[in-house]
């Protein structure tokens, strides 16, 4: 999809973490050839840079970026045509600094909200450099996780499935999704034993109220 | 779609995120990481995963050992530069006699070591898979260590005389 | 996203299903059709991709093949 096709674009804000301060971005509902050569032209480089940097330093391969080998074009060109998926993307300093897919043909597995319809979160990634590495490396910019996961929680809202969300965790992510207030469904053996979280309509309250106290 | 998110929200929300790893989804097969090219897609036959498999274990056995490569060619009584190319180079293709012998030294099925290199065609891949897991478990190269060890241990049983 | 209007034009007893399931997922009429077309569009790929819609039972997983959709 190009970028006129219908496109919203929403303004928010992304932490400067060299400088401190907040910074202009902008939330896409969409995953456009340019996120998709940002992708290509500035994450994998630097995902082969970071790979090689933890190889030489001996760093066990379970603790490698899980999701190095994600082909974005791909998954992105499988989802194009369905109106069950929504993708987004975050732009900053005209360069792509997270995405995301969303499934809506899912339902919640919490007893008590089961087989109600939510958003699940089929892939979500930030740029290579906004994650603090395993080698040192600082994160350029923090904020860009949360705020995706508030687009979902907001199409949530939007279709009428009163912000559920669901999603499977990369391990290294648990954390994170724990502290926002998801319930941990546990270890999903159908899914290479990630964790699977989801978030009732009132977490999902939480998280958007959280923000502004 | 369009949100309204205020910048108070992104601020707080992005001290709390802090510097951790958001992310989500199924993970694809994992390549295994090539001269620092990572082998994209899923493979349809084993071939690279498993010659690495079949490097660690050589490798891992060797040292294990407290051999040298000279010493373990020499024990073998296999060609020096094949045991080179066997340990360092994914793609090589070593001799059925080079696992033979490898096979007498380190007590292990000579049929499964065949498999594992790709000379010939496994009857059961689930072993191979099992050999691929336990190999991907040790990344350096200094003296064993107690999980090398365990993940040796583990290759040993997968490919031993059954 | 630009939006469309459409009128629709449905016979008594298809109203009636199409509240009943309103009012069951708490979504307004809007809302519940168009999920419904994004579930018959992803239902329609898998067939034509030559897979079969079953139900399965979860006590005793038995699974019984959907031949109408």
């Amino acid at each position: 999809m190009s970028r006129d096709e219908g496109m919203e674009v929403s303004s928010v804000f992304l932490l400067d973490n060299q400088s401190g301060s907040m910074v202009d971005a902008e939330l896409w509902d969409a995953i456009t050839e340019k996120n998709l050569a940002d992708w290509e032209a500035d994450w994998i480089p630097q995902v082969f840079d970071m790979m090689k940097a933890l190889k030489q330093k001996g760093v066990e391969r379970s603790l490698w970026p899980q999701s190095r080998h994600w082909h974005w074009s791909d998954k992105v060109r499988a989802v194009e045509e369905r109106l069950s998926n929504q993708c987004f993307s975050i732009v900053c300093d005209d360069v792509t600094q997270a995405m995301m897919i969303t499934d809506l043909t899912r339902r919640a597995q919490l007893e008590g909200q089961k087989n109600n319809h939510l958003v699940y979160i089929d892939f979500l990634e930030t740029a290579p450099w906004n994650r603090a590495g395993l080698i040192g490396q600082p994160s350029k910019y923090s904020g860009a996780g949360s705020i995706l996961i508030r687009a979902a929680i907001e199409l949530s809202k939007l279709e009428g499935f009163c912000g559920r969300i669901g999603l499977h965790s990369l391990p290294q992510s648990n954390d994170f999704y724990a502290k926002a207030g998801m319930i941990d469904l546990g270890v999903d053996v159908n899914y290479q034993n990630l964790r699977y979280f989801e978030m009732t309509p009132e977490q999902a309250d939480e998280f958007v109220i959280k923000g502004e106290s | 779609m369009k949100i309204n998110v205020t910048k108070t929200w992104c601020k707080k929300m992005a001290g709390l995120e802090a510097f951790a790893e958001v992310g989500a989804g199924l993970l694809a097969i994992d390549p295994i990481l090539n001269d620092g090219e990572p082998v994209s897609g899923k493979p349809e036959h084993f071939g690279d995963e498993t010659r690495f498999a079949l490097q660690r274990f050589v490798g891992l056995s060797r040292r294990s050992m407290n051999l040298s490569v000279e010493k373990l060619a020499e024990r073998a009584d296999i060609d020096l530069s094949e045991l080179i190319t066997l340990e360092t180079d994914v793609h090589h293709l070593p001799e059925p006699r080079t696992l033979y012998q490898l096979a007498q030294v380190f007590n292990v099925s000579q049929s499964k070591l065949m498999e594992l290199s790709g000379l010939t065609q496994p009857k059961d891949v689930h072993y191979l898979e099992e050999a691929v897991r336990y190999a991907a478990r040790s990344e350096s190269i200094a003296k064993l260590t107690a999980e090398e060890q365990a993940a040796l241990d583990g290759l040993i049983s997968v490919l031993s005389e059954k | 996203m630009a939006k469309k209007t459409m009128t629709l034009n449905l016979t008594d007893a298809e109203m009636r299903v199409l509240e009943m399931l309103c009012e069951q997922k708490q979504m307004s009429k809007t809302l519940l059709l168009r999920q419904a077309l994004r579930l018959y569009q992803r239902v329609e790929e898998r067939l034509e991709a030559g897979g079969k819609l079953f139900i399965e039972d979860e006590s005793t997983k038995e699974k019984s093949e959907i031949m109408m959709l």
